[in-house]
C-alpha cells in the first residue's frame, strides 16, 4: 500500500538480502542537504542581486517573492503530510479549488466573514483529503492512483459547480479585509514605534503558522511520531498498536487541510476565487520537500527542508525571470535542477556511505 | 492470469458495444451515419495512443508523467521544423519521432542509471520539456504546414476509417505482438510481474526498464505525429490535457500499477469507453466536465474493484509465507 | 564422480564473517545434505555458489576445473539449476513460458509457442508431472508451482540441481511426490543438493550431508547411513556448548490462568486448541515450520479470526479486535519473528522504536509527548536489557541481530504488558546473545509476566519452557511437562510431534 507504484522493478534492482546498509550515526556537514540548501539560495539570491540590484527591491520583487514561497512552502507542507506515510496526493491542486470553491460559496451565498470562510475552506478540504484516506485505507489501492482519480473527478466536478453558480466562473462577491490582506506587509504590524519589513508580506504568516504547527506535530506529538512509524513500515507499526488505518486518513485530511489553505493564499494574492485555483501547485508541491530531504518512501519529514527547496525554486524562478529568461522557459531549469539536486544528492549519500565504512 | 484478463477484456467489450448502441438509439440513429463514425473514430486515434504509452511503462512497474510533455514537444518540433524552416514533411516527421523516443530512452536511462523514483524523474523531465516546448512555439499556433499531411490527418478509407484511426490500432497491434510474442516483450513483462525472479533467470531488469521507457516515447512520437495531422495547429497547450486519460485507459483496460500484465486490448476499449462518454456528453448538451467526472469516478471504481479481485486471486493461488500454505490446505 | 566442489569459500559481510572456510562437494548420482540452523550459513553459501555472491575466498570447481559466476545466469548457463526459497514463477506466463524462461525459443523473430509447449512437455514428462505446459501459473498450486520450477531449473541442461528448503511449504504427500522426483533426478546421474530443516526427510532421500554451524562447515561430506539423528542434531546446534545454568523459578499452579484457550479455531484452520499460561510461566509452543504457531498468535491479536472456542484473558472472555486492543485493554505484547520487517522499524531511531508504544501513555493535551519523560523511559529499558548504542537516536538498522531483538522487546516491556507472546526470539543471534536472552526472558517470568514462547529451537525450549505444548498441522498434538533434561526431553517432544505420521 505504501510502496510507491513505479519502484517495484527498480527496487529489486538492487542485490536482495544484503545486510542492512550502514546508515545514520554521524554524517559528515556536507551531507547535510538542508545546509547546502541555504548555502544555495543565499548565493543565488546574492548573484542575482548583483547582476541586477532590483533583485532586492522591497515593494516589487521581494514582497511578492516572499508571498509565493508563503504559499508555495504550504503546498509542499500539503504534500509533505502524505509523503510522511510514504503516500502520494496528486489532487492537492484540485484539493486546494474544492476547497475554495466552498468558501466561494460562502462567501457568496451565505456572507461569511473573511476568516469564517477560510475556516469553512480548510473543513472543506480536511474532509476531501479523509475521503482520499478513507478510500486508500478501506481498498488498500495505491494512493497515487485514488487521488489521480480523485483530481479527475474533481476537474469535472468544480467547472460545473462554478457555472452553475456564478456568472463569469469565478466568485465576486469579496468578503471586508481580503484586499488589504493581500497587499498589507509587516509594516503595517506596530508594536510602539517599531513596525516591520514593509518586504514581508502579512500572507506569510499563514505559512510560518503552518510550518509551525506541522513542525510541532512531527517533532513534539504522538500523531506526528506515529505517522512517521507508519511511513518506516505499515506492518510494524500495526504489530505496535499504532492505528494505521486512522494514520493514513489523518495525513490525507492534514494535505487536504493545508492544500486549502495554500489555495486560500493564493485566492488572496490573486484577488480571484476561480476554478483554476491550485493548477499549478502538483510540481511545486513535490518539489520542496524532495528538494528539501523529505523522503518519498516515507518516515522522514523535514519542514525547513521544504521551506528552503520551495526558497531555492522560488529565487531562481525569479532570478531568471529579472535576467530576462522567459518566464515559461524557467520550466526547463526548474527540471534540470531537480534532476541535478537529487542525482548529487545520491552520489553524497554514497560517498558520505563510504567514508563511514572506511573509518570503521 | 490470461483466463481473468480475458474476462476483463470481455466485460469491456460488452460495455462497450451495450454503451454504442445505447448512442446509436439515443442520437436517433445519426451515430451510424458515416460522418458521425468518421469523427467518433478520428478523436480516438491519439487517446489510444497515449493509453498504450502509458501501459508500456506500467507493463514494467514503471509510469510517466511525461506522456503529455513528449508528445506536445514532439509536436510542436514536428510543426515548428516544417512551418518555420521548410523541412520536409517526411523528414520533419521522422525527427519529431526520433526526438520522441530519445526523451523516453532518457526517461528510462534516467530512471536505471540514478536509481531515482521513476515519478520524479519523468516529473522533472516533464518540466524540462514543457519549457522547452514552450521556448520552440512561444505563443503562437503554428499551422503553416503543407496541406498533404492535414488531407492525411482528415482522410478516411471509405469515407468512415479515418487512416489516422487505423494507424493508431497498427501501433496497438505491434504492441501487442511484441509484447507478446517477442523476446523482448516478454523479458519486459517478466522484470514487471517478478523482477527478482526474472533477474534469476538473466534478465536484465534495467535494459526491461530502458526498454518500456523508450517504446513510451515512441508510441508518443506517433501520437504527436497524429496529432499535428489531424488538428488545425499546434501549440504550447497541445498534450497539457494529455496525463490523465493516459492512466485512466490502462487502469480502466485492467493493468496492475505492480507490473507484469499487457493489457493492449483492454486499453484499446477503455480508449473508446471514455470516448463514449464525450460523446454521450455532446449527444445530450451537457457540460465538458461531465466526462472528467464520469471518467474519474470510472477509474476509481475500476481500481477498487480489480484491487478486490486480485485480494481474492493471492487468497487463492500465491502463497509466500509456508505456514499459511498449509492452513490453505487444511481449511 | 565428483561434479562440483566448493573448496574453503569464504563471506566476509561487514561485521560479520558468513562463510569461514566452507567445503562442499557434490557426487553424480548422489542426495547431498545441506544442514544447519538459521543462520548458520546455508543461504549464503546458496548464494556464492549461483553467483549471486562473490566468495571473498576459496574457490568453486565444476568438474575440475575452477569457475567464477557473476550473476546466476552465468552460473545457470555453466548447469547449475537452483530452486529458491521464494516463488520465482512470472505471474502472467505460462507454465511452459516459465519452465523456458532463461532462453525462449524463437522462429523468425518471434517467440515460438509450439516449441515452447513442446520442450516444455519433453522436461515436464521428465519429471512424471501432469501439468498443462499452457497453463498459467496462476492457477498452479503450492506444490505443483514447485515442481515447476525443478522443471525451470532442468531446462538449462543442468547437472547439479540446488533444491533450497523444497519442502517449506507443501503438504506431507506432496513432499513424497517431491521426492520421487529427486529419486528420478538422482537415478540420471545428476547430483543433488538439498537444504531443509526436516531431519527425517534428510535420513529419508540424501546420501550424504554437510552442516553448518556459525559459518563453518562441522561435518564435510558425511555419509548419512552412518549417522544417527541425534548425532546430526547434536552438530547442528553444537552439544559442545555449555548449558547455560538458570536460577531456580517457580509456577504457582494454584493462580488462575492470564491467558487461556479453550477449543479455539481460527480462519486459517487452527482447530480446537487449548491453552493456558499463567502469571509467572513460560509456555512453550513447539512444532515444525508450518504447524500454525505464529499464525496462532496473530489469531490471539485480531489479525486472524477466530470462528470458534473462546479466549480468556485474566478470566474474562474477550474478544481482541487488534494489536492496538490488545496492548491498551489487555497488555498482550507480541515479539514477532520477522524481526526485520515487523518488528523493528530499521529505519527510525532507537528511542523511537521503544517509545512507540508509550506514546499513548505519555501524551498529554494535543498528544504531546514530552521529551523528557520519553528519553527517561528509553534509557531505563536501554540499560535493563543491556542494549550497546552509540545513542538513542541512533538507526536501528544500524544495529546488530541481537540488539534489535531487544529493541523489539524493550517497545513490549516499556509498555508494561503482563502477557507477552514471543516468537522466535534468537534465530539468526549469536550463540553468546543467545545466552543473554534466556536469562532476560527468565527473569522476566520470575518477575510474574506470562509468556507464551513460540521457537523451533528446541535446545532454547528446553532451556526455558516450564511446559511444552506441541503443534502440529494447526492442532494440539499433546503437552509436555519439561524437566530440563535435554535427551529425555527431546525424545519425548520428537515423538509427539511424529505420533500423527505413525498412525498415518
Amino acid at each position: 500500500m505504501s510502496a510507491p507504484v513505479s519502484e517495484t522493478a527498480t527496487a529489486a534492482l538492487q542485490e536482495p538480502d544484503q545486510p542492512p546498509a550502514q546508515r545514520g550515526g554521524k554524517t559528515p556537514w556536507w551531507a547535510n542537504q538542508r545546509i547546502g540548501l541555504l548555502v544555495l539560495v543565499v548565493l543565488l539570491a546574492t548573484l542575482f542581486g548583483v547582476l541586477r540590484p532590483a533583485f532586492f527591491n522591497q515593494q516589487l520583487v521581494v514582497f511578492p517573492l516572499l508571498r509565493d514561497i508563503a504559499m508555495f512552502t504550504v503546498v509542499g507542507l500539503a504534500q509533505l503530510c502524505v509523503l510522511s506515510i510514504g503516500h502520494m496526493n496528486l489532487a492537492v491542486g484540485r484539493m486546494a479549488a474544492f476547497s475554495m470553491m466552498i468558501t466561494g460559496i460562502s462567501y457568496d451565498l451565505w456572507h461569511f466573514s473573511l476568516y469564517a470562510g477560510l475556516l469553512v475552506g480548510l473543513i472543506a478540504g480536511a474532509a476531501i483529503g479523509a475521503l482520499a484516506g478513507w478510500v486508500i485505507a478501506r481498498t488498500g489501492v495505491n494512493s497515487f492512483v485514488v487521488t489521480l482519480a480523485l483530481d479527475f473527478l474533481l476537474l469535472g466536478l468544480i467547472p460545473l459547480v462554478y457555472t452553475g453558480l456564478t456568472d463569469n466562473a469565478a466568485f465576486v462577491t469579496k468578503p471586508d479585509g481580503m484586499r488589504e490582506m493581500r497587499n498589507y506587509s509587516l509594516a503595517d504590524i506596530c508594536i510602539g514605534n517599531v513596525c516591520g519589513s514593509p518586504a514581508v508580506p502579512q500572507l506569510a504568516l499563514f505559512a510560518v503558522i503552518a510550518m509551525v504547527v506541522v513542525g510541532w506535530i512531527y517533532s513534539r506529538t504522538k500523531l506526528g511520531r506515529e505517522l512517521l512509524m507508519t511511513g518506516t513500515s505499515v506492518k510494524a507499526a500495526e504489530l505496535s498498536g499504532i492505528p494505521t488505518a486512522r494514520r493514513v486518513i489523518t495525513a490525507h485530511a492534514m494535505s487536504g487541510c493545508l492544500a486549502a489553505l495554500a489555495g486560500f493564499m493564493l485566492a488572496v494574492s490573486t484577488g480571484s476565487i476561480k476554478a483554476t485555483i491550485g493548477e499549478e501547485f502538483m510540481l511545486p508541491s513535490f518539489l520542496g520537500p524532495i528538494l528539501g530531504g523529505t523522503l518519498l518512501a516515507g518516515g522522514f519529514i523535514s519542514v525547513w527542508g521544504t521551506l528552503l527547496g520551495t526558497a531555492l525554486t522560488s529565487v531562481i524562478r525569479k532570478g531568471l525571470d529579472l535576467l530576462g529568461v522567459g518566464l515559461e522557459s524557467l520550466n526547463i531549469y526548474l527540471g534540470l535542477i531537480l534532476l541535478v539536486a537529487l542525482s548529487t544528492d545520491r552520489i553524497r549519500t554514497v560517498l558520505s556511505e563510504r567514508q563511514e565504512v572506511r573509518q570503521r | 492470469m490470461r483466463r481473468f484478463v480475458k474476462t476483463t477484456e470481455m466485460t469491456l467489450l460488452v460495455i462497450c458495444v451495450v454503451f454504442f448502441v445505447f448512442l446509436v438509439i439515443a442520437s436517433g440513429g445519426d451515430l451510424v451515419g458515416a460522418n458521425s463514425l468518421k469523427v467518433l473514430l478520428q478523436f480516438l486515434a491519439v487517446p489510444i495512443l497515449i493509453g498504450l504509452a502509458q501501459m508500456v511503462v506500467l507493463a514494467v512497474g514503471q509510469l510517466n508523467l511525461a506522456v503529455g510533455a513528449v508528445g506536445g514537444f514532439a509536436a510542436v518540433a514536428m510543426g515548428v521544423m516544417m512551418a518555420d524552416h521548410g523541412v520536409p514533411v517526411p523528414l520533419a516527421l521522422l525527427i519529431g519521432f526520433v526526438l520522441a523516443s530519445l526523451a523516453g530512452l532518457a526517461n528510462g536511462l534516467l530512471v536505471v542509471l540514478t536509481r531515482i523514483n521513476g515519478f520524479i524523474v519523468t516529473l522533472a523531465t516533464m518540466t524540462v520539456l514543457l519549457g522547452v516546448q514552450y521556448r520552440l512555439v512561444g505563443t503562437r499556433t503554428v499551422d503553416a504546414y503543407p496541406q498533404g499531411l492535414k488531407s492525411f490527418g482528415s482522410y478516411a478509407v471509405f469515407g468512415v476509417l479515418p487512416l489516422i484511426f487505423l494507424v493508431a490500432l497498427l501501433v496497438a497491434g505491434l504492441l501487442s505482438v511484441m509484447l507478446r510474442r517477442t523476446v523482448p516483450g516478454r523479458q519486459l513483462l517478466a522484470s514487471g510481474g517478478n523482477p527478482i525472479a526474472a533477474r534469476l533467470s538473466g534478465i536484465s531488469n534495467d535494459r526491461s526498464v530502458v526498454l518500456a521507457h523508450t517504446l513510451s516515447g515512441a508510441i508518443l512520437g506517433v501520437a504527436a505525429i497524429l496529432t499535428v495531422a489531424s488538428s488545425p495547429g499546434v501549440n504550447k497547450s497541445i498534450g497539457g490535457d494529455w496525463l490523465l486519460p493516459s492512466f485512466a485507459a490502462p487502469i480502466i483496460g485492467g493493468a496492475l500499477l505492480t507490473g507484469g500484465s499487457a493489457v493492449v486490448l483492454g486499453t484499446v476499449l477503455a480508449a473508446f469507453i471514455v470516448r463514449f462518454v464525450d460523446t454521450a456528453r455532446a449527444e445530450f448538451s451537457l457540460e465538458p466536465s461531465w466526462v472528467n467526472f464520469v471518467v474519474g469516478t470510472v477509474v476509481l471504481g475500476s481500481v477498487v474493484l480489480g484491487q478486490v479481485r486480485t485480494r481474492r486471486q493471492s487468497r487463492r493461488t500465491v502463497v509466500k509465507a509456508p505456514d499459511a500454505a498449509v492452513a490453505g490446505r487444511v481449511s | 564422480m565428483t561434479l562440483f566442489v566448493a573448496e574453503r569459500v569464504d563471506k566476509l559481510f561487514p561485521g560479520v564473517r558468513a562463510l569461514d572456510g566452507v567445503t562442499l562437494a557434490l557426487e553424480a548420482g548422489s542426495v547431498h545434505a545441506l544442514l544447519g540452523e538459521n543462520g548458520a550459513g546455508k543461504s549464503t553459501l546458496i548464494k556464492v555458489i549461483t553467483g549471486l555472491y562473490r566468495p571473498d575466498g576459496g574457490k568453486l570447481l565444476l568438474d575440475g576445473s575452477e569457475v567464477a559466476f557473476g550473476s546466476p545466469h552465468e552460473s545457470a548457463a555453466a548447469g547449475i539449476g537452483v530452486v529458491h526459497q521464494e516463488r520465482n514463477l512470472i505471474p502472467g506466463f505460462t507454465v511452459g513460458e516459465n519452465i523456458l524462461l532463461q532462453k525462449l525459443p524463437t522462429s523468425r523473430g518471434l517467440v515460438d509457442r509450439a516449441a515452447i509447449r513442446s520442450e516444455a512437455s519433453r522436461w515436464l514428462a521428465e519429471l512424471d508431472l501432469d501439468i498443462d505446459p499452457d497453463q498459467p501459473v496462476t492457477e498452479l498450486s503450492v506444490a505443483q508451482a514447485q515442481l515447476v520450477e525443478i522443471a525451470k531449473a532442468l531446462s538449462v541442461e543442468s547437472r547439479v540441481l540446488l533444491l533450497d528448503e523444497p519442502t517449506a511449504s507443501i503438504t506431507p504427500n506432496e513432499a513424497d511426490r517431491l521426492f520421487r522426483v529427486v529419486d528420478k533426478l538422482k537415478n540420471d546421474g545428476r547430483a543433488v543438493l538439498f537444504v531443509s530443516h526436516k531431519l527425517e526427510e534428510v535420513f529419508q532421500i540424501c546420501d550424504t550431508v554437510t552442516v553448518l554451524r556459525d559459518g563453518s562447515s562441522v561435518l564435510e561430506s558425511g555419509a548419512l547411513a552412518d549417522l544417527t539423528r541425534d548425532q546430526v542434531v547434536d552438530l547442528m546446534v553444537g552439544r559442545v556448548h555449555e548449558a547455560l545454568s538458570l536460577p531456580p523459578r517457580t509456577v504457582d499452579r494454584s493462580v488462575d490462568p492470564l491467558l487461556e484457550l479453550s477449543g479455539v479455531s481460527t480462519a486459517t484452520g487452527h482447530a480446537d486448541i487449548d491453552l493456558a499460561v499463567r502469571p509467572g510461566e513460560i509456555v512453550g509452543l513447539y512444532g515444525l515450520v508450518g504447524a500454525g504457531r505464529s499464525e496462532l498468535a496473530k489469531a490471539l491479536l485480531g489479525l486472524d479470526r477466530i470462528t470458534a472456542g473462546e479466549v480468556r484473558i485474566r478470566g474474562r472472555a474477550v474478544r481482541i479486535k487488534n494489536v492496538r486492543d490488545a496492548l491498551r485493554n489487555h497488555k498482550i505484547g507480541y515479539v514477532t519473528e520477522n524481526r526485520k520487517e515487523e518488528g523493528v522499524f530499521l529505519e527510525q531511531s532507537v528511542s523511537r522504536n521503544i517509545a512507540v508504544t508509550i506514546w499513548d501513555r505519555l501524551s498529554k493535551l494535543l498528544g504531546y509527548v514530552p521529551a523528557k519523560a520519553e528519553s527517561a523511559l528509553v534509557a531505563r529499558y536501554v540499560e535493563q536489557l543491556g542494549i550497546r548504542i552509540a545513542s538513542p537516536a541512533q538507526l536501528a538498522g544500524t544495529l546488530s541481530g541481537g540488539n534489535q531483538q531487544k529493541v523489539s522487546l524493550a517497545k513490549w516491556l516499556a509498555a508494561q504488558t503482563e502477557i507477552l507472546i514471543i516468537d522466535e526470539p534468537t534465530v539468526g543471534i549469536d550463540v553468546r546473545t543467545k545466552d543473554a536472552f534466556h536469562t532476560l526472558i527468565w527473569d522476566l517470568a520470575a518477575n510474574g509476566l506470562a509468556i507464551l514462547l513460540i521457537t523451533s529451537d528446541l535446545p532454547e525450549m528446553i532451556t526455558l519452557a516450564d511446559r511444552v505444548v506441541v503443534m502440529r498441522d494447526h492442532r494440539v498434538q499433546g503437552e509436555v511437562a519439561n524437566d530440563h533434561d535435554y535427551d529425555r526431553m527431546s525424545q519425548q517432544v520428537i515423538r509427539l510431534i511424529h505420533a500423527e505420521r505413525a498412525v498415518a
